[in-house]
């Protein structure tokens, strides 16, 4: 795939663009954010080639879907449009805005496409319907079978011009699929295609964890017949045991400058939380409590690590700073808070708490103000973990006998399942950082 | 003439030399080899028959050796077995603590223990689905260890316990009730043969 991605060359050929850059026509993270309402009709055919029809249909269905998953938009039905398809063009001059307009639509993607030779181009441009004017614009050249690579990458601009920040398409989930006694660590992308697996044996392997820059992921093995620590290389396809202490050697995220891993370690006898130099596989140990500690998780810059104890009774989140001083309780509500997940934009924690007997998801200041309940799903949701951009969080939800990875907005709209199949359990997401697979 | 019967002589000599240096070489070995043959054949018998002997009392001794460890992994087996009907002990939700209910069934099983100190065991710690799955693999493995070190304080030497916990990964019952809930908050025991 990453070979024929190499051949596709795309340009930037409508510089009247740039004034729009710096306005942020969305403010997603906004609490009253309401999707926006968006038109995209199907693309035009620009060159002589007759066969070409549902390609037509085919461009305009795969951006609507791809931007639909964002959650950011509301793409109207093409039932609603009122525009002669015919006469109209794909540039600004060529459009009668009022068409769009009149039927509730804000925003507009046109596009149109050329066979030359085996080779096609497609030409995209988003257009702002109010101020009837060209927002972004690019052309793709490639082969037919990278249409979803073009269309994505335009997804990601339009979400860069209308948010201030690129979209997530590039970035990949894993998690742990169990069934029965067994259980192993796949990837999937933020669109739901391409499921891998990372891990294939007969035991079981949980808490994936990805190292910066995406090309290793940690886990937790029972291989050795203990939970031991485990990383394997992507690239190189090899896994090496890094930790086995007797009794717990359970994976935690890796630092954001990429060079430490957290851990959580029961060789004393006792739970505790570990901070490991990948280079020198020197641990050095953060907590001294008789209770239990687990499941920490790094403040985007490094400094602090929220983690869960349950040394005032009850399994509570508890911050500190990175070497293991100035610990402070961070959850009062309820009496069995867990999994904490720190935002990569530093101020807010999700976690998963007990309400009305069942697991949510939840988001809080670091400072333990504005506790928000993002999940409200009758089976229950556990272990959030966030986008790169913080935009969304994804999580494990049971229901129905099943247990899925679902994704949502990070005020807590627009559910999407992301992967589900019966007979698996799909537990531990742990979203990538961004990675390059376009 | 005399220069001829000198060399008549010496020949002679020679040869009679060397048909007694020849035949007396001769007559030696093949009278060797007939003695070798008889030694080697006597002692061979007399061998034989002691070595008979030495088998029959090495075979006995072998016959009552692998019936005395027939009988022992008999026992073993009948003891592994006793092992394997170790009782559960359970607790309360998101609890490590021994219910003394727990505590006399953890008693039965150190006085076992202390009268079979072949034996090693691996204390497994369990939890229901209801918890957070990371928190439980701890909790676990603290069920585990409250189980291990009561049996330390029992008296039970802390080189044959092990602990692992497998959180709420394996439960016994895969309900979704209170019932099977209970069932598999457990640390369960398995016994082995001390590894040599």
């Amino acid at each position: 795939m990453r070979k024929i991605i190499s051949f596709l060359v795309f340009l930037l050929v409508f510089c009247w663009s740039c004034p729009a850059f710096g306005k942020i026509y969305i403010d997603i993270d906004s609490p009253s954010f309401q999707k926006f309402p968006m038109a995209i009709p199907d693309f035009k055919n620009l060159g002589q080639r007759k066969d070409a029809e549902n390609l037509s249909a085919n461009l305009s269905a795969t951006l609507t879907e791809k931007l639909r998953i964002t959650g950011f938009f509301k793409i109207i039905n093409k039932d609603a449009f009122l525009e002669d398809q015919d006469r109209a063009g794909i540039t600004a001059d060529s459009i009668d805005f009022s068409d769009w307009s009149s039927i509730g639509s804000e925003f507009l993607v046109k596009g149109g496409f050329q066979y030359n030779g085996k080779d096609l181009s497609v030409e995209f441009r988003l257009f702002d319907v109010v101020g009837g004017k060209q927002i972004t614009g690019k052309k793709y050249w490639g082969k037919p079978e990278e249409i979803k690579t073009m269309v994505l990458k335009f997804a990601n601009e339009i979400i860069l011009a209308l948010t201030g920040e690129r979209g997530v398409f590039e970035t990949k989930i894993a998690f742990t699929g169990k069934k029965g006694k067994i259980s192993n660590i796949y990837t999937i992308n933020f669109d739901g295609s391409e499921l891998a697996m990372v891990t294939r044996n007969k035991s079981l392997n949980l808490l994936p964890h990805w190292s910066l820059d995406g090309k290793k992921i940690s886990f937790t093995s029972y291989i050795r017949g203990n939970p031991d620590f485990y990383i394997k290389d992507l690239s190189t396809g090899k896994s090496r045991m890094i930790m086995g202490f007797k009794g717990l050697n359970l994976s935690g995220p890796w630092s954001p400058d990429g060079r430490k891993v957290l851990l959580t370690l029961s060789k004393t006898g006792n739970e505790e939380i570990y901070v490991m130099d990948l280079a020198r596989k020197k641990l050095r140990r953060l907590t001294y409590d008789s209770a239990i500690d687990v499941s920490p998780t790094w403040s985007p810059d490094g400094a602090e690590i929220a983690f869960v104890s349950n040394r005032s009774g009850s399994p509570q989140i508890f911050i500190m700073n990175s070497d293991g001083s100035k610990v402070r309780r961070l959850t009062y509500e309820g009496n069995y808070n867990t999994s904490p997940c720190w935002c990569p934009g530093g101020k807010r924690i999700a976690y998963e708490g007990v309400t009305n007997g069942c697991f949510q998801i939840f988001s809080i200041d670091k400072d333990g103000s504005n506790l928000l309940q993002l999940t409200f799903e009758n089976g229950g949701c556990e272990y959030p973990t966030w986008s790169p951009d913080g935009r969304y969080l994804a999580f494990s939800a049971k229901g129905n006998g099943e247990t899925k990875i679902c994704i949502i907005n990070s005020n807590g709209l627009n559910l999407r399942v992301l992967y589900k199949k019966s007979g698996l359990e799909a537990i531990y997401p742990s979203w990538s950082p961004r990675l390059k697979l376009y | 003439m005399k220069r001829n019967l000198r060399v008549i002589g010496v020949l002679v000599l020679v040869v009679s030399l060397s048909f007694i240096f020849v035949s007396g070489c001769a007559k030696k070995q093949v009278v060797k080899e007939e003695v070798l043959t008889k030694e080697e054949k006597a002692t061979e018998s007399a061998e034989a028959v002691a070595r008979a002997k030495e088998e029959s009392m090495l075979k006995e001794k072998a016959l009552k050796e692998r019936a005395m460890k027939e009988k022992a992994l008999k026992e073993r087996d009948i003891l592994l077995k006793e092992a394997a009907a170790f009782k559960n002990i359970y607790f309360d939700f998101d609890k490590y603590d021994l219910k003394p209910q727990m505590r006399e069934i953890l008693e039965e099983h150190a006085g076992w223990l202390i009268q079979h100190p072949e034996f090693k065991v691996i204390v497994e710690g369990h939890c229901d689905e209801r918890g957070t799955r990371e928190y439980n693999l701890a909790l676990g493995e603290r069920r585990a260890e409250a189980a291990q070190n009561y049996l330390v304080t029992l008296g039970v030497a802390k080189r044959r316990l092990t602990t692992i916990s497998y959180g709420e990964e394996l439960p016994l019952d895969p309900g979704h009730t209170e019932k099977a809930w209970a069932k598999n908050r457990r640390a369960h025991f398995v016994v082995v043969t001390e590894k040599k």
